[in-house]
């Protein structure tokens, strides 16, 4: 049973091979084994391995056969729990069969048995999400070797669902032998053998474990999407694949771009598994559209009004225009109902902001027909481009893709990261034209030329590592060992001044020291699953005698918006934000609602009930709330002390307000002159104005925010006045006057810091 | 007294920076620019330059210039290169690339790329603020550059000597005039007609819309005929189109049978016929209506003449084909 492709140590591979025959002695040889190898798995194992292995004897790590494996599933006892298999697990079982993936198991075995590295294609809807893992599973048994398989996904949701859909196909309970992981929420045990996970989770976790030793096999699923965190990945990856000869590697991707990924994993082999799909349909429009939102809606219902049977998917960019568009189409097809007998039509908006329970509705059926005989119904999904790879509908057999779509983007010489609508590549396009051939033959409607397709779309979307602000990633990569960050051998390095940038931002947060070395508050930053700024205001906030305060303002801000805003009651939402303003700004609105949510808790009240009456969001309260434990507990892990500020002390919010000027003094901006309503951000002379949303009165002359939002305007969000002085004060190094240029600013800021020297001459004179 | 005042401004500057109070000319503060506010600058024009800007400064500004400020100001952010900016140079984050080995370019593995094209700009920030669709913006362009080709095209040819314009706007208004009475013309011969008809117990060929073949309707007027034709089809297709979605009435729905399509007020198609009439081709009123306005209105007098012994000029209908008193065939007989 001994293993020739994995060098780990022998000694435990002998006990495990001692596990399966006798477990009296092995009970022995676990506790020892386990303290240099695993603590934590050490107690689960001793009944689990006898059972499991029993069944799954006469299989050698890294050399079953598909055969051997599809017996085990066969059988009448669940091999990983010794429990017997219930009614449900076979008519699954069966199922599962039927996907595509599983006609090339052996094939797969055979190719995974012979790489270290292995490069999967597999369109949706093959199965490769749910399937592979557990072909892994059964080849790479981990109950011997105690290592876990991994399998990583772009999102959140994501990692949970298909973890979920695994456990229920092995038969087990979620979070035993399959579990998941993702930021703030950790559902595993000792037991775990297959861990779904977030790629961000991986990576966080590969910073205390740089060799990823706890894993025998990785799985990069989604590879396509090209997450910041899936890239860093691979380029780890491809550099413990040296030291590490035993861990095995997959990239899973759903699309094209195979022959990139095989290039870059030094021509690894490539097994492709052909999806289920069927022929589609692709129209272009004759000329340019003139308004796409309008053009989309138009098509629509003539589909409804000739098409035969079959749902409608619409991409659309963002929340408000998804809304706008189901209201109109929605008003449209009752009007068709009444005046021309078509069929019912339901329409569904999809986004990542919406809650969950109603993203389920896009799985419901469509409607049947009006009456008996009357024309069939169909559904209308209207949604963002998560429904373009991420979700699998069934029934969508037209589509309709006008082009665009909400992407991130950052420049580093404006210092702007920002959501903003822009044109989809051809790759996108093509994906998307593929959801309408998921159950039968369909049509996709391109609400642009064929030219225009040709010569305007781009091939690839440009993967996120080169869209986004790298501070964050620089201060991982940091901590992960990598030294030299120019030569970092990444899939689609980023361009420089992004590197440089990201560098500077960590250098003034004094992250990094001059030599680009972490610093000890580097160190600490990174120990925290947040930005930079955000991690250095929460370390350095006991020193402001606010870090109670500060730690629930990061929760806050790390959770999407807490105030809910509804079309119909806008005036009511806002005179209830008015009931938690305070004057200061909107950092100290969202701790007082966050105070208030905590209170109405506290005294037992339906905090739900109370949620919904004052327009907050209970589901964003709550996840904070979970966000701040976590946080918490880090804060607590490394002695940092948690204290407020006696409430009634008049330095309770002037404090709060210096400690976020620690994280933040990067992110300020001046009113650019008396009774203007329009302000400069510093260093980068950027014209913004305060987002309408914000709780600020008073036109205050220096303002410092979270976020620089773009649209057609540039407007700051979340936004609290503070004191120059402060600056001057608490970030010396950024506000060094010679740095600047000459200016406004620069003038004020003189005027300041003279002012703050006569001040302290008239002290010392005294 | 030295030359005159606007001749010693011409001379040159260094002459002197003492003011000429004579001097007949004013410098307008406003081209003065900052940099040479230190030298050169007189009280008077100090106060007003500071005034002006003061104004400048308290002004609100309009939505619009705000926004083409912040825009200019993104722009300039954007183009300027980090790596290039003047103080680039000492910037830290440089110095500690450099420390790990960058030269310039880009990022990424050392030396062999096998010309893989590696990024060494960021992304442009391109801001959408319409919902024109992919395509819109060049197509936008293009027909911008095409009217501007065209109007210069227009603007080369349109080189006409005076006496021709007059002769041209004569001639249109001529014609103009000429098409008038034609149309005038006609109305009268179809109702002379119709009511000659009428009296004679024929029935009318005006009765309602297509009831008779277009041909059979005098080629004097068919073309008035047939133009209210058109234009009634237009409005029915128009009608129908608005009551019946976004579908063209033509559309015919396998799944309605017959009962449905008298339920829904489909069954008439009559007015349809209409347009295959329309469609049909017409040589005879093609060749009447290439005809000169003057030959038209000609005919048309000639027809109301022995048809109705009606002249056109006197607007009067004579009891005879002997039309007495009528004093001639002509418009100038008329005069």
């Amino acid at each position: 049973m001994a293993d020739e492709n994995s060098r780990a140590s022998s000694k435990k591979r002998a006990s495990a091979e001692g596990d399966s025959e006798n477990n009296k002695r092995s009970k022995v040889e676990n506790g020892d084994m386990a303290d240099k190898y695993n603590p934590y798995l050490a107690h689960t194992y001793e009944n689990n391995d006898m059972e499991g292995s029993s069944l799954l004897s006469g299989m050698k790590r890294r050399e079953t056969t598909a055969r051997q494996a599809e017996r085990a599933e066969d059988g009448e006892y669940n091999p990983w729990t010794g429990q017997p298999h219930s009614q449900r697990y076979f008519g699954i079982l069966k199922t599962r069969r039927d996907l595509p993936v599983h006609k090339q198991r052996a094939e797969f075995l055979e190719m995974y048995h012979n790489t270290q590295i292995l490069v999967f294609v597999g369109e949706t809807g093959s199965g490769k999400t749910t399937q592979i893992p557990q072909y892994v599973l059964y080849d790479e048994l981990p109950h011997l070797n105690k290592k876990l398989i991994a399998c990583t996904q772009p999102r959140r949701v994501a990692a949970m669902s298909v973890a979920q859909r695994v456990a229920d196909e092995l038969d087990v309970k979620l979070g035993e032998e399959v579990g998941y992981s993702i930021r703030f929420e950790n559902k595993t045990t000792p037991r775990t053998l297959l861990k779904y996970m977030t790629d961000g989770q991986l990576l966080r976790e590969s910073m205390h474990d740089h060799d990823m030793s706890r894993y025998s096999c990785i799985i990069l699923d989604e590879a396509h999407e090209r997450t910041l965190a899936t890239d860093i990945l691979m380029a780890l990856l491809k550099q413990i694949s040296e030291r590490r000869k035993d861990l095995k590697i997959i990239i899973m991707s759903a699309t094209l771009d195979a022959q990139k990924f095989q290039k870059y994993f030094n021509n690894a082999p490539l097994l492709a598994v052909p999806g289920r799909t069927h022929p589609v349909e692709i129209f272009y429009t004759p000329e340019a559209e003139r308004d796409y939102v309008e053009a989309a809606v138009r098509t629509v219902l003539q589909i409804h009004a000739t098409e035969p049977e079959g749902d409608i998917l619409l991409f659309l960019t963002g929340e408000e225009e998804i809304e706008d568009a189901c209201r109109r189409i929605s008003l449209e097809t009752d009007e068709m109902i009444r005046e021309s007998d078509a069929g019912p039509m339901v329409v569904y908006p999809l986004y990542g902001t919406l809650p969950p329970q109603q993203q389920q509705r896009i799985f419901e059926k469509a409607p049947a027909p009006l009456r008996k005989g009357g024309r069939p119904g169909r559904k209308c999904i209207v949604s963002t481009n998560i429904a373009e790879t991420s979700l699998t509908i069934d029934g969508i057999v037209y589509v309709v893709d006008p082009g665009f779509s909400k992407q991130k983007i950052y420049n580093p010489r404006s210092r702007v990261e920002s959501l903003l609508v822009s044109p989809i590549s051809k790759a996108s396009a093509q994906q998307r034209a593929g959801r309408a051939g998921r159950t039968r033959p369909g049509k996709c409607f391109r609400l642009y030329t064929e030219k225009a397709f040709k010569k305007e779309l781009i091939e690839q979307t440009y993967p996120e590592i080169l869209r986004s602000n790298l501070s964050n990633t620089v201060l991982e990569l940091k901590k992960l060992g990598v030294e030299d960050l120019v030569h970092f051998d990444l899939m689609d390095p980023p361009a420089p001044e992004t590197m440089m940038r990201a560098l500077e931002e960590l250098n003034y947060l004094a992250c990094l020291d001059d030599d680009g070395e972490l610093t000890t508050l580097g160190g600490l930053a990174s120990e925290f699953p947040l930005d930079p700024s955000l991690a250095v205001m929460l370390i350095t906030s006991p020193e402001f005698y606010c870090s109670n305060e500060i730690l629930s303002i990061t929760s806050l801000l790390s959770v999407p918006q807490i105030w809910v805003r509804p079309n119909s009651s806008r005036k009511r939402a806002d005179e209830m934000k008015r009931q938690f303003a305070h004057p200061d700004g909107d950092h100290l609105t969202l701790l007082n609602a966050y105070h208030a949510f905590k209170g109405a808790e506290n005294r037992g009240e339906d905090v739900k009930k109370w949620c919904h009456e004052h327009f907050l969001s209970f589901r964003h309260l709550s996840s904070a709330d979970n966000v701040r434990n976590q946080l918490l507990r880090i804060m607590e892990s490394h002695g940092l002390e948690l204290m407020s500020t006696p409430f009634n002390d008049k330095n309770y919010y002037v404090n709060i307000r210096r400690a976020l000027v620690s994280g933040f003094f990067m992110q300020v901006a001046m009113r650019e002159s008396t009774n203007s309503k329009v302000y400069k951000t510093i260093k980068d002379n950027q014209l913004v104005m305060i987002h309408p949303s914000t709780v600020l009165d008073n036109p205050y002359e220096w303002v410092l925010y979270n976020e620089f939002v773009l649209t057609s305007k540039q407007y700051v969000r979340t936004v609290t006045n503070i004191r120059p002085e402060w600056l001057l004060e608490i970030a010396p190094q950024y506000y060094n006057l010679e740095d600047f240029e000459k200016g406004e600013v620069k003038t004020a800021l003189t005027r300041v810091a003279e002012k703050v020297q006569r001040r302290q001459a008239m002290k010392g004179g005294r | 007294m030295g030359p005159p005042p606007d001749l010693k401004l011409a001379t040159g500057q260094d002459e002197s920076d003492e003011d000429d109070y004579m001097k007949m000319t004013f410098d307008d503060p406003t081209t003065t620019s900052r940099s040479s506010t230190s030298k050169g600058e007189s009280s008077l024009q100090r106060r007003l330059r500071l005034q002006r800007e003061g104004e400048a400064r308290a002004r609100v500004k309009s939505k619009a210039e705000l926004a083409s400020e912040a825009e200019a100001a993104r722009e300039r952010a954007l183009r300027t290169s980090l790596l290039e900016a003047a103080n680039g140079k000492k910037s830290k984050g440089l110095a500690m690339m450099a420390k790990m080995g960058f030269k310039g370019g880009s990022l990424g593995k050392k030396a062999e790329d096998e010309g893989v094209e590696k990024r060494s700009e960021p992304i442009r920030i391109e801001i959408k603020d319409d919902r024109g669709g992919i395509g819109m913006e060049n197509e936008k362009k293009r027909k911008m550059a095409e009217m501007a080709a065209q109007a210069a095209e227009s603007a080369k040819k349109v080189k006409v000597d005076e006496m021709d314009y007059r002769d041209r706007v004569r001639r249109e208004r001529e014609v103009a005039r000429l098409e008038r009475q034609v149309h005038a013309a006609q109305k009268i011969a179809e109702k002379m007609d119709d009511e000659k008809a009428l009296a004679d117990g024929r029935e009318p060929l005006k009765a309602g819309i297509n009831s008779r073949p277009l041909k059979s309707v005098n080629v004097l007027w068919r073309g008035l005929v047939r133009a209210r034709e058109e234009a009634e089809r237009d409005r029915r297709m128009r009608k129908d189109l608005e009551a019946s979605l976004s579908r063209l009435p033509t559309y015919e729905d396998i799944d309605e049978d017959e009962d449905d399509k008298r339920a829904l007020g489909k069954e008439k198609k009559t007015v349809y016929e209409v347009a295959e009439d329309l469609d049909e081709e017409d040589t005879e009123l093609d060749d009447f209506s290439a005809l000169e306005p003057g030959e038209k209105l000609k005919r048309l007098i000639e027809h109301l003449r022995t048809a109705h012994h009606y002249c056109f000029w006197c607007k009067f209908t004579y009891p005879d084909d002997k039309m007495e008193g009528c004093p001639g065939f002509t418009e100038e007989d008329h005069d």
